[in-house]
């Protein structure tokens, strides 16, 4: 019981972070089509802005001016980097964009060098929510998976709900219609592909005084958010939360039970046996744990090539 | 036939110009100098040049300076296998690599292929990061030198100084990375809990470098009641792993290996008050006159390890003072066996190669983690104070019997 508890909880808010990060990623692909390869390069440039503005003007402000600054340079890629490769289709923009993450990583190291910075949460939220089975737990966790929830329904929401997400989806969906109607579709293309950056950016800043600010944060969670976007469907919302949480619980459970092949087969009498051969039939699934979201993402795949929730199949 | 003439006339020139100019003596650095390594592996760069600055400073070697060049193997071991190749093609005659134990383990297959099919033109390796048993084991060979410790030096330099000084507790855990390093420090924590008098009530091993979220393996920690987690574990899987665990609050000592990998204290913060520690060298353990005079040469204090990287230098320095190649061709086998017999005095103790297997006999320095430090770490006012300094000759451990090496001389 105890360890189902702390494993779904940890799954649970492990499982919003990655929604965070990736929620700007579907939403610029679902609207845009665009596959965004240097998501994650927003992700860790948020970080880095917050690590930045906080030193000077302390952690809230860097939390509001990261995403601000993000968005901005979202905004000028849209505007005058993708036009330029637009007409030659999806690989060029996922050519161009997969350098631009690139650059932004070396800049990065330039500026602020190859080593983790110190970029820490502020005292006033180090402190743990509850005690649970004899250990804290973490206050700052909670507040990720509140800054995620809050997320999810604002965007949701918003384009739901609300005259901007209709003409949204209509540029989206007839952008010569939307066109002719009189909005300028130009600018709604750059104001959603800035906001998914925006969001990147507001991640990267709540979640970077967690783990920790470095140059490789982007490139080591830019994976498993295209995992994220690919299992829930490319372009839903709802689809990459689902897939978020999933891949938090799966990781999270996979931890905690060291089976195995062998055990596996110790239930029909071919222990001795399998652990004998040793070698995959001993490895223990919490040793692999990280694995876990690209085996979902083949499953997923082959039984549903759309994704979870996707609608193109 | 003019023409040929002033090819043999150009090519004499230059034949006479070689002879005047004597044969410098090329180190290759094949180091992560891109990609996610980067920060160790500029590093041990960094420490490498220190070191021929000091060699050519005092006149360099076989009448010219020594020559570097830095090759970038953006961490992975084929592109390492390409800039040996480059290095071979650029006369190099030592090669020097640290970060990874692949890429240690697929330069030391290179050199030692290379050296069976070219008699003559050998190569030389300093192996000055790759901890892999198997490099001094299965894979061990003449050419290649191993400057720094492996990870039974580490552990029963840990479970000693920890036992003495009470902290070490009876119930250790064991939580390492899914690869040799990691295997090899779980192989060495079972192989010390009898001296250390203590059961082990968990073990892990997991992916490495992939893991973002820690908290179930401190879940999972957690039940088995450890009071020290002994971890092999470098960059972001300890540092996860140490403040996941500081954010549970439990109570345990983490006898580590990488600690001291800038950006950790910094990061993790009070979290790493009180942890341990064991590595090649540590500043606060000296008298300080080498840390000011890296300073001085470099900027910074020097850190993580680059310390042991230059010593390792240092030693090839004195190898390369017991020899005169009189302005001729270098001999690298002649190079080696001078290395062999060098004994060189760092300010944490004598280094010595062990013949048999090539792992150096060195120093093990074990450290905790102290508030108003010596020499503060990653700009905060902790670091590293020193517990104990393990002698060579008491932190060695056996010839393994695996190593079977092949000797010029033999």
């Amino acid at each position: 019981m105890e360890f189902a508890i702390i494993s779904a909880l940890n799954g649970v808010t492990y499982g919003l972070l990655l929604f965070m990060v990736s929620a700007g990623l579907t939403l610029i692909f679902g609207m845009m089509g665009v596959l965004n390869f240097a998501h994650a390069s927003f992700y860790m440039l948020g970080a880095y802005v917050a690590y930045a503005v906080s030193s000077i003007f302390g952690f809230w402000t860097g939390v509001i001016v990261a995403p601000i600054v993000t968005g901005l340079i979202g905004m000028a890629v849209e505007r005058f980097l993708l036009p330029k490769v637009h007409k030659h289709g999806h690989a060029h923009e996922l050519l161009l964009t997969f350098g631009l993450a690139l650059i932004i990583e070396e800049l990065v190291k330039l500026f602020f060098g190859d080593f983790p910075v110190n970029y820490q949460m502020p005292a006033s939220l180090r402190f743990s929510a509850f005690h649970i089975f004899g250990a804290d737990y973490p206050f700052y966790r909670l507040f990720i998976g509140g800054v995620a929830v809050v997320m999810f329904t604002a965007l949701w929401l918003l384009l739901t709900r609300t005259r901007t997400g209709i003409v949204v989806r209509a540029a989206e969906r007839l952008p010569a219609m939307a066109e002719a109607l009189g909005h300028n579709i130009p600018m709604v293309f750059m104001f959603v592909f800035g906001t998914g950056a925006a969001l990147a950016g507001l991640a990267g800043a709540v979640a970077g005084a967690f783990y920790p600010t470095n140059p490789n944060m982007g490139l080591e969670l830019g994976v498993i958010v295209f995992v994220v976007v690919v299992v829930g469907g490319l372009g839903s919302l709802k689809g990459s939360l689902l897939a978020s949480l999933l891949i938090g619980l799966f990781s999270s459970f996979a931890v905690g039970l060291d089976w195995s092949l062998a055990k596996l087969l110790g239930l029909v009498g071919l222990g001795e046996w399998a652990r004998s051969i040793g070698g995959l039939m001993t490895l223990e699934l919490s040793s692999v744990s990280a694995t876990i979201p690209f085996a979902l993402m083949l499953i997923v795949l082959l039984v549903r090539p759309a994704g979870l929730m996707g609608e193109r199949n | 036939m003019k023409r040929f003439a002033m090819i043999a006339a150009t090519s004499a020139a230059a034949l006479s110009a070689s002879a005047l100019h004597a044969e410098p003596l090329k180190i290759g650095i094949i180091e992560s100098l891109s990609g996610a390594q980067t920060s160790t592996g500029r590093l041990y760069a960094n420490a490498v040049a220190y070191g021929v600055a000091q060699i050519n400073a005092a006149g360099g070697f076989n009448g010219e300076p020594v020559e570097v060049i830095e090759y970038d193997n953006a961490g992975g071991a084929p592109d390492a296998a390409n800039k040996f190749r480059q290095a071979v093609a650029d006369g190099v005659d030592i090669i020097f690599q640290g970060a990874s134990s692949a890429i240690a383990g697929q330069l030391t297959e290179d050199v030692r292929k290379h050296n069976l099919r070219n008699p003559g033109k050998e190569v030389m390796f300093i192996n000055l990061g790759g901890e892999a048993m198997e490099l001094t084991g299965e894979k061990c060979q003449f050419y290649h030198f191993r400057f720094t410790t492996t990870a039974p030096m580490r552990v029963n330099a840990l479970v000693g100084a920890m036992k003495k000084s009470g902290d070490l507790g009876e119930k250790a855990y064991s939580i390492n990375q899914n690869y040799s390093w990691g295997q090899d420090m779980q192989a060495a924590v079972q192989t010390a809990a009898a001296n250390g008098g203590y059961e082990i009530v968990g073990e892990v091993l997991h992916d490495v470098n992939k893991i973002q979220d820690f908290a179930p393996f401190v879940a999972r920690l957690k039940s088995a009641e450890p009071d020290t987690v002994f971890t092999g574990n470098w960059s972001n899987d300890l540092l996860l792993l140490m403040k996941a665990t500081g954010d549970a609050g439990l109570n345990v000592k983490f006898a580590t290996a990488y600690l001291d990998q800038p950006g950790n204290i910094a990061n993790a913060g009070a979290t790493s008050l009180g942890h341990y520690i064991a590595n090649n060298y540590e500043n606060a353990a000296t008298d300080g006159a080498f840390a000011e005079d890296y300073k001085k040469a470099t900027g910074h204090y020097p850190i993580f390890v680059e310390g042991h990287s230059a010593f390792a230098v240092g030693a090839l320095q004195q190898a390369l003072g017991t020899l005169d190649f009189k302005g001729g061709d270098i001999n690298v086998t002649s190079i080696a066996q001078a290395l062999e017999n060098t004994t060189y005095e760092t300010p944490v103790g004598p280094v010595s190669v062990r013949k048999e297997d090539h792992q150096t006999i060195r120093p093990v320095v074990v450290s905790k983690v102290v508030k108003n430090a010596k020499y503060p770490a990653d700009g905060t006012d902790m670091g590293f104070e020193t517990v104990e300094v393990i002698p060579g000759e008491q932190a060695i451990y056996p010839v393994q019997d695996s190593c079977k090496m092949q000797r010029p001389d033999s």
